[in-house]
């Protein structure tokens, strides 16, 4: 073998090919231990450490509140999402204490109804997701060695959206008009439903998951484009392998639900009858949007926190991780595996027997690598050797908890078994079991462990082991007889039962151990938040863990760490031993802030090879009127107030344009800049190396997915329906599809074209082209929708009408969106902000158009083409 | 300008990453295909072609047919990986060292262990066919 590599890891030719990034950097990359021992100017080291933390200092006072730094944002992400996990446990309570006898008149049916609907929904929308999204935006910089996100003010974009949109939907249950046909929304019950509860979580949730999304894109861009350099694909720590995963679940997950609830939307607002049987529509349809979301999303908030025992594991253990490559193969075979369960929610509704057959193999499938990295923790634990902390406790707690919750599962996943106990409280128990084992203890655990990196100071063993067995032994007392009052026989979702069917001891049993739990939570809330002012700060790393964040300062820099080391080990503070003083000493990359400008570092994806010095925005207000403006775009439909909510819509687009526009890709005033140890990197880089481009790409396949969903509403229809399309239905006026779709082919052809010639310098052509491509924009969008109002499609009439029109207002929708686009880089090139050397822009806007030539031509073929053949 | 030039070696590394890190997600890919065309083959032929579907055989043959070409895929990955591993030949299973080799033995590992999943994974998804008789 000729391509044996040296000892800095640079390979000498041969088969494994040398990053052409690093061999760019010459000499100067890697650093040498030579160059990282050179003296520092103590008077240089002084005033670079004073203009960094300039830089990023925390607003002081109400303009607090305007920060973005993603520790500020994560702290008020995190304690807004435990806050409405608390509320949503008070639902929980009071759900016990009606069910706690037989006979019952504590609540009525209607509020019962309610609150189990918004237990349900803000447990899963408003806690379970939100909190990983929290969490990571607090922690992985921190693993990363970075000084933030790659776009932080989306992260506060998507804070304030978030809470906006979680107060609204929890609001409306203390004014009783609240959603109350249960968290999945099942039509007919859902869609017939009276009053505005159920637009509620419809358009509340909707808006509340487009921030979800956008939280994904911005941890996928972290984890795969703002590691430290030298961190290669094979050291990157386990929890942003596991974060990797998650957020390409969620660009897969959440767009079915999302074209679900735009469908259902149109039925309740203007009556369009996709899931309504007599004009040819199909309740089914929303059961399976809904679980092709639903079930993923259990790992969806189950993987990230068991990215936490894969922390806290190896720290107690105080060894590496056994089988690292083993919890790799878990955590992406579990993100596939989890999309082919969707059906087993649907074993009761009639579907081919080798259909079930299907779901069913696939959900015993995913245990195989759950299994996998449940054995890799106990391996790690058993050849460590243990100290027995506090995290490792509710880590102990959670694996058994959890182990019970899967062990339910594989007899749930058998049809037969399921079609006994469907719907009864079994399915509770089964699901509080994975749920609390797999997400709820692994994430107070993470609490625990992680307290003295948020705050600098420690909670208090003494009140988490309290907590901890008030938790664990309550769990267990709720949800272990539920177990048998389901194989008994009882319903869930029922607001009492009788006294005489053996129902009552296993309730009343469930209601005491349901305040057992809360006591446990009112304990962990207490040490969570009490007063610690005079509690001296922790230890650097109190737990002698062997990852970044823990060098983090003490007290609390903005910066995130002094300066962005070189990283050589899975666990640098056990390998590196001079990481930490390097690191404080600014001895690394990034150790001045000259320009006074915040910059984190990027690098390529595999190798960690730097390639550009990011500059990321700063404390602003436009990201809450951009949030106010959304919310008001979604809330206001509700109550069918539709001309606020265009005018909201109008003015959160304006406030976008603006912040991306004042805030992003500005032509820098020096193309490159040294970053430390000799390495100079550019500022402004654009198209596939620019964090902004990989936004894009990331964001379209989210969107590109919702569209699919909805191209696969139309041939759902088609196989669920003998009449799809209906006899003698008038379809799309076929000259006007295809007019609208060469128009909009040429606008991404014009886009394209734009780009090359802006590159070779001709700016007044591109200008042109641009301009020509917003106009064949407009007219496109507008004889697509003309193609179906001229044919004389009535929406309300029938589904097949309704689902083309419901194709056709969603890519109208998208491609204006992109002439805006194409309008922003007219300006752009207009008033000097993109230039043939700067044109990233231009980049990200020809990456969506190459999605939406696609959309386009695919619409065409299914509204205009496929009707007509079958 | 001296930027030029070095754009076009980012897109050059861009695709090359693209390509190794793609390796991994390739197994569980055609999992994944394969048990879409399942679904949709069962759905469409138990609604659309009840003729068809009377005859037990047709649908078992197309799922079996889809479950050889599915395997015969994964298993063509599983060789490539276990190679890119190069595990017989240093023994190695950890790649935990800063440098090239371990980082492309690492992802050959695990899209060879995703392969191995992927393989068992289909497996799983056939067997309903050899049990059950077309649409009941």
């Amino acid at each position: 073998m000729t391509d044996a590599p040296d000892r800095q890891g640079r390979n000498q030719g041969g088969r494994h090919e040398p990053s052409d990034a690093a061999a760019a950097h010459g000499d100067a990359y890697p650093p040498t231990p030579a160059m990282l021992d050179a003296p520092i100017d103590p008077d240089f080291a002084k005033a670079s450490e004073e203009r960094l933390r300039e830089t990023w200092k925390t607003p002081k006072g109400w303009r607090y509140w305007s920060a973005v730094n993603n520790s500020e944002v994560g702290t008020w992400y995190s304690l807004t999402a435990f806050f409405f996990m608390l509320c949503a446990g008070v639902l929980a309570l009071l759900i016990r204490v009606q069910l706690a006898v037989p006979d019952n008149d504590f609540l009525p049916a209607d509020t019962f109804n309610q609150f189990f609907t918004m237990h349900g929904s803000a447990m899963m929308f408003l806690f379970a997701v939100p909190m990983f999204e929290a969490i990571s935006i607090l922690l992985l910089p921190a693993f990363l060695g970075a000084r933030d996100m790659p776009f932080p003010r989306l992260s506060a974009y998507g804070y304030w959206c978030f809470l906006i949109g979680g107060i609204f939907v929890l609001g409306s249950v203390l004014f009783g008009v609240g959603p109350s046909s249960g968290w999945f929304m099942y039509p007919p019950l859902a869609t017939k439903s009276e009053g505005v509860g159920a637009d509620i979580w419809l358009l509340g949730l909707s808006f509340i998951e487009v921030a979800s999304i956008a939280a994904a894109v911005e941890l996928i861009v972290g984890v795969l484009k703002c590691r430290p350099p030298g961190m290669r694909i094979n050291l990157m720590p386990l929890y942003a392998w596991y974060v990797l995963v998650v957020g390409g679940m969620i660009l897969f997950a959440f767009p079915p639900l999302i074209a679900g609830d735009f469908l259902f939307e149109l039925e309740r607002s203007f009556d369009w009858p996709f899931f309504d049987p007599e004009r040819g529509g199909d309740p089914m349809l929303w059961q399976h949007l809904f679980w092709i979301f639903g079930h993923p999303e259990v790992y969806i908030i189950f993987l990230p926190s068991i990215a936490i025992a894969a922390m806290v594991v190896p720290t107690a253990a105080q060894r590496p991780i056994f089988g690292y490559s083993w919890i790799v193969l878990s955590a992406v075979g579990t993100g596939f595996l989890s999309f082919g369960l969707w059906a087993h929610h649907m074993f009761t509704t009639g579907l081919p027997a080798l259909s079930l057959g299907f779901f069913s193999a696939a959900s015993e499938a995913v245990v195989i690598p759950t299994g996998v990295q449940i054995f890799a923790f106990l391996a790690t634990l058993m050849v460590g050797r243990v100290t027995w902390s506090v995290p490792m406790l509710y880590i102990a707690g959670s694996l058994a908890i959890f182990t019970a919750g899967g062990l339910t599962g594989v007899m749930l996943a058998l049809a037969p078994m399921d079609w006994q106990v469907h719907d009864t409280y079994f399915i509770v128990a089964h699901l509080h079991y994975t749920i609390f084992g797999g997400m709820v203890f692994p994430v107070m655990a993470g609490v625990y462990y992680f307290y003295p990196f948020f705050t600098k100071k420690q909670m208090s063993p003494r009140l988490g082991r309290l907590a901890f067995w008030l938790a664990f032994v309550g769990f267990n007392v709720t949800f272990m007889p539920m177990h048998f009052s389901g194989l008994m026989g009882m319903p869930r979702r029922v607001y009492t039962y009788p006294g005489d069917i053996g129902w009552d001891l296993p309730n009343l049993i469930s209601t005491v151990g349901a305040f057992v739990v809360a006591a446990g939570f009112l304990v962990f809330a207490w040490d969570l938040v009490r007063p610690k002012g005079r509690q001296p700060y922790t230890a650097r790393n109190p737990w002698n863990a062997g990852t970044l964040e823990w060098a983090h300062d003490i007290p609390d820099q903005g910066w995130g760490a002094r300066s962005i080391p070189y990283i050589e080990s899975r666990y640098p503070l056990w390998d590196q031993p001079k990481l930490v003083e390097r690191m404080d000493a600014g001895r690394y990359y990034l150790a001045d802030a000259a320009e006074g400008k915040r910059e984190t570092l990027v690098t390529t994806v595999l190798d960690a090879v730097p390639v550009q010095c990011l500059r990321v925005g700063g404390p602003t207000w436009i990201t809450h009127l951009a949030a106010a403006f959304t919310g008001g775009a979604f809330i206001f439909p509700t109550f069918h107030w539709y001309p606020p909510a265009i005018v909201c819509g109008v003015l959160a687009i304006a406030c976008v344009i603006w912040w991306l526009w004042t805030g992003t890709a500005r032509p820098p005033e020096k193309t490159e800049k040294e970053i430390g140890l000799g390495l100079t990197v550019p500022i402004y880089v654009s198209g596939p190396a620019a964090p902004g481009w990989w936004g894009m790409w990331i964001t379209m396949l989210a969107d590109a997915t919702a569209f699919a969903s909805l191209i696969f509403g139309f041939f759902y229809f088609w196989t669920s329906s003998d009449s799809f399309p209906p006899e003698g239905a008038s379809h799309v006026a076929r000259g006007w599809v295809w007019a609208g779709a060469i128009a909009l082919t040429a606008s991404w052809a014009l886009t394209r074209g734009a780009r090359v010639v802006n590159r070779a310098g001709r700016a007044g052509l591109a200008r042109l082209a641009l301009a020509a491509a917003a106009g064949l924009t407009a007219a496109g969008a507008a004889a697509m929708l003309w193609s179906a109002h001229t044919a004389g499609l009535d929406p309300t009439s029938h589904v097949y009408p309704a689902t083309v029109w419901a194709v056709l207002v969603w890519v109208a929708v998208h491609v204006s969106a992109g002439c805006i686009m194409q309008l922003y880089c007219l300006a752009g090139s207009l008033f000097g902000k993109l230039t043939p050397d700067y044109d990233a822009d231009l980049w990200n806007v020809s990456l969506y158009w190459n999605f939406m030539v696609a959309s386009v031509l695919v619409a065409a073929a299914v509204v205009d083409l496929l009707p007509r053949m079958v | 300008m001296a930027r030029q030039p070095e754009e076009k070696t980012e897109l050059k590394i861009f695709s090359e990453e693209q390509s190794s890190l793609f390796l991994i997600a390739l197994g569980p890919t055609i999992w994944a295909l394969h048990f879409i065309v399942c679904y949709a083959a069962t759905a469409v032929v138990c609604a659309k072609l009840p003729d068809l579907a009377g005859e037990g055989w047709l649908l078992r043959a197309l799922i079996g047919g889809a479950t050889t070409v599915a395997l015969a895929g994964i298993a063509w990955i599983a060789w490539r990986s276990w190679r890119q591993w190069d595990f017989m030949d240093d023994g190695d299973y950890v790649h935990h060292r800063p440098v090239t080799e371990h980082r492309h033995e690492f992802l050959g590992h695990a899209s060879f262990l995703l392969a191995c999943l992927s393989f068992v994974g289909v497996l799983y998804v056939a067997l309903p066919a050899v049990f059950v008789e077309g649409c009941v």
